[in-house]
């Protein structure tokens, strides 16, 4: 099995107001899926859609081979001990410290754990995005790029088989966006991570995506491998590539 | 010598859920004492099983490993230990965070303030909802708290203790500060027209009759209100906004416990200790008055104080300020989760809160009234 989402007919929204229709596509294991489309599309409803935060207003969604019932708790809770969630802020808790943040998942799923063996979970993984010297400072205290590695390291924690990440690359500068980028391919590379990143600037992400999704006029304008998207000859993949980062402000 | 020797043979997924049972054997063992971890039967591992076996490489170093597979071994190198990380550990917390937390608060407010009275009014056809949504937030609250007594889990160590050393510790001067400024102005108000009627010694009676039952709980709510719950609701809709709520979900944790309980159960502790200061120096405003307006000596204001009230009006005082503690921590709850998902939305709910919590205060004390005289 090696699909990790299967999504059919999918309409997603916010009460009754459809905003993408008829989604079907497909996650595989161990890939890098970009989410492509201009801000206001709704790369970020479909990913809450995914996460359970709002129902879907149709359709079918399975992970890991089980089709999900968004309002069962139970259902939800199991499923969220499985994936890892990067926000678009990093949307750490600012009255704890980046230790405590990534420590969080742990005291809450499972309090019994030794305090040494959370020590040791905490310091791998801030040391894995190479923040263990900063463990005992707080999210004020750091670059947009710490915070999200930091959110990095906390959505890792408890060893995820996916990853979704909501604009990795808003509001870094393109050394940070790029080194946040290098690092998701290290850890698809190194752990088998699968990745689903939403994002409206192409240029961050080209680097490591195998697949992409393109969202155009609320509907799906392209799903498949991500280097096949240069070869279309297609009108709106091409403004979309050539304008870049500013085509929608 | 196989005596002397603990051999711990791991099973096949040594996972989250093995660990704590993996720590117990070998508790209570000297650091240098030789440890066997059999790993043969092992093919699955996870970070906090690395966790546990880099912890014994660190801290146990008569521990050896045997059979480590491969295809496990490769897992470690990816997982820096703690022991090599060591140099951090000495590091030592500053005392930034308070300054942080309030920072952020202080933020939200002065965001209220500008952007919040101008959305004050309420549409009716959203009463009804709004209404329901309440009263399912209280619900839950209640559920919570219950639940927390029977199943420690879901909210933060340490947080309960956090929370009431904000409520009381910070807000127990201006509760004082009103409380004896109130004190004075009923006793001065009183005094003038109880000396029109030579009924001087009275004033003992208004003073702490007045202040005990009805004016303690009715100013300390509405300053908590303005203190404490415009903070809780400013943290809370800013989190939402920021979508740390969502973090919290899909952590599987659920914001309005995690959140809310130790609020409450914080303003459950402090509401008793600031009444009772409250009612204190409130008293003691009235007996300033008395001595030097009504020249009232002070131990006859006090004997003629506690034939008026006894302990009964006191534990009144306190049921009644508990309420309202509480419904200042669902009104708050009930604003910041609702929040409009936008900047200004934080300060608009802020305000809104504290409107709110004002209004059902008053209705409260109203209610009380009804049903207690
Ligand atoms: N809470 C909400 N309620 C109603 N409509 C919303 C809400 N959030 C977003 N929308 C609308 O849904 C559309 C998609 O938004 P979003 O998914 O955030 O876009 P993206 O992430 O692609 O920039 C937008 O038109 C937005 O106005
Ligand atoms: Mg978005």
């Amino acid at each position: 099995m090696n699909d990790i989402i299967q999504v059919e007919k999918l309409d997603v929204g916010y009460d009754g107001i459809v905003v993408l229709k008829q989604l079907n596509f497909t996650i595989s294991k161990g890939d890098i899926t970009v989410i492509l489309g201009k801000s206001g599309c709704g790369k970020t409803t479909i990913l809450k859609t995914l996460l359970g935060l709002i129902p879907p207003l149709s359709g079918d969604v399975a992970f890991f081979g089980e089709k999900i019932d968004f309002h069962s708790e139970k259902v939800l809770n199991k499923l969220y001990q499985r994936i890892g969630v990067l926000y678009q802020g990093g949307a750490l808790l600012n009255s704890l410290t980046l230790y405590e943040n990534v420590a969080l998942p742990i005291k809450m799923q499972h309090p019994e754990l030794p305090p040494q063996i959370e020590r040791e979970m905490v310091y791998s993984r801030l040391a894995q995005v190479g923040l263990d010297e900063s463990a005992n400072k707080y999210p004020a205290e750091l670059s947009g790029g710490m915070r999200k590695r930091t959110a990095l390291a906390r959505a890792m924690i408890m060893d995820p088989d996916i990853i979704f990440c909501d604009e990795p690359s808003a509001g870094l500068d393109p050394i940070t966006a790029a080194g946040l980028d290098v690092l998701m391919r290290n850890l698809r590379d190194l752990f088998g991570i699968t990745f689903v990143v939403v994002t409206h600037e192409l240029r961050s992400i080209e680097k490591i995506s195998d697949r992409a999704l393109v969202l155009h006029k609320g509907r799906i304008h392209y799903f498949g491998d991500y280097k096949d998207l240069f070869t279309l000859k297609d009108p709106f993949i091409d403004t979309f590539f050539m304008k870049g980062e500013d085509h929608d402000y | 010598m196989q005596e002397d020797k603990k051999i711990i043979v791991l099973p096949e997924r040594f996972l989250i859920e093995g660990v704590a049972s993996a720590m117990n054997d070998i508790k209570g063992l000297n650091k240098d004492y030789p440890i066997e971890i059999d790993l043969k039967n092992t093919r699955f591992i996870d970070s906090a099983g690395i966790a546990f076996i880099n912890y014994l490489k660190g801290n146990y170093p008569n521990a050896v490993f045997e059979n480590l597979k491969p295809e496990i071994e490769k897992i470690f190198s990816m997982f820096p230990s703690h022991d090599s990380l060591e140099k951090d550990r000495k590091r030592k917390k500053t005392g930034i965070s308070e300054r942080i937390r309030f920072r952020r608060v202080a933020h939200s407010m002065e965001h209220g303030l500008e952007h919040g009275l101008e959305h004050l009014d309420v549409k009716l056809s959203d009463i009804r909802g709004n209404f329901k949504n309440f009263f399912v937030l209280l619900a839950d609250e209640i559920y919570y708290t219950y639940q927390y007594f029977f199943q420690r889990r879901g909210i933060y160590p340490g947080e309960i203790w956090h929370q009431f050393f904000f409520m009381a510790y910070k807000s127990y001067p201006i509760v004082s500060v009103i409380s004896f400024l109130v004190g004075v102005t009923i006793a001065l108000t009183s005094a003038e027209q109880l000396r029109n009627f030579g009924a001087d010694i009275y004033l003992a009676d208004l003073v702490g009759f007045g202040m005990i039952r009805e004016l303690v709980p009715l100013m300390t709510g509405i300053i908590l209100a303005g203190k404490i719950g415009a903070s809780i609701t400013a943290e809370i809709a800013s989190m939402n906004v920021l979508e740390e709520t969502d973090a919290l979900k899909t952590m599987g944790v659920i914001p309005e416990k995690f959140l809310m309980v130790p609020r409450l159960l914080a303003m459950t502790m402090a509401i008793p200790l600031l009444v009772v200061i409250a009612d204190v120096v409130g008293v003691l405003g009235g007996v300033l008055v008395g001595k030097f307006f009504s020249e009232i000596p002070v131990r006859t204001f006090f004997d003629e104080m506690l034939r008026a009230v006894d302990l009964g009006d006191f534990l009144i005082g306190q049921m009644k300020t508990m309420v309202f503690g509480w419904i200042i921590v669902v009104s708050s709850g009930y604003k910041g989760f609702s929040v409009e998902r936008s900047p200004a939305g934080v300060g608009v709910a802020t305000t809104e809160c504290v409107v709110l919590s004002i209004s059902l205060i008053i209705v409260g004390d109203c209610i009380f009234a009804l049903i207690l005289y």
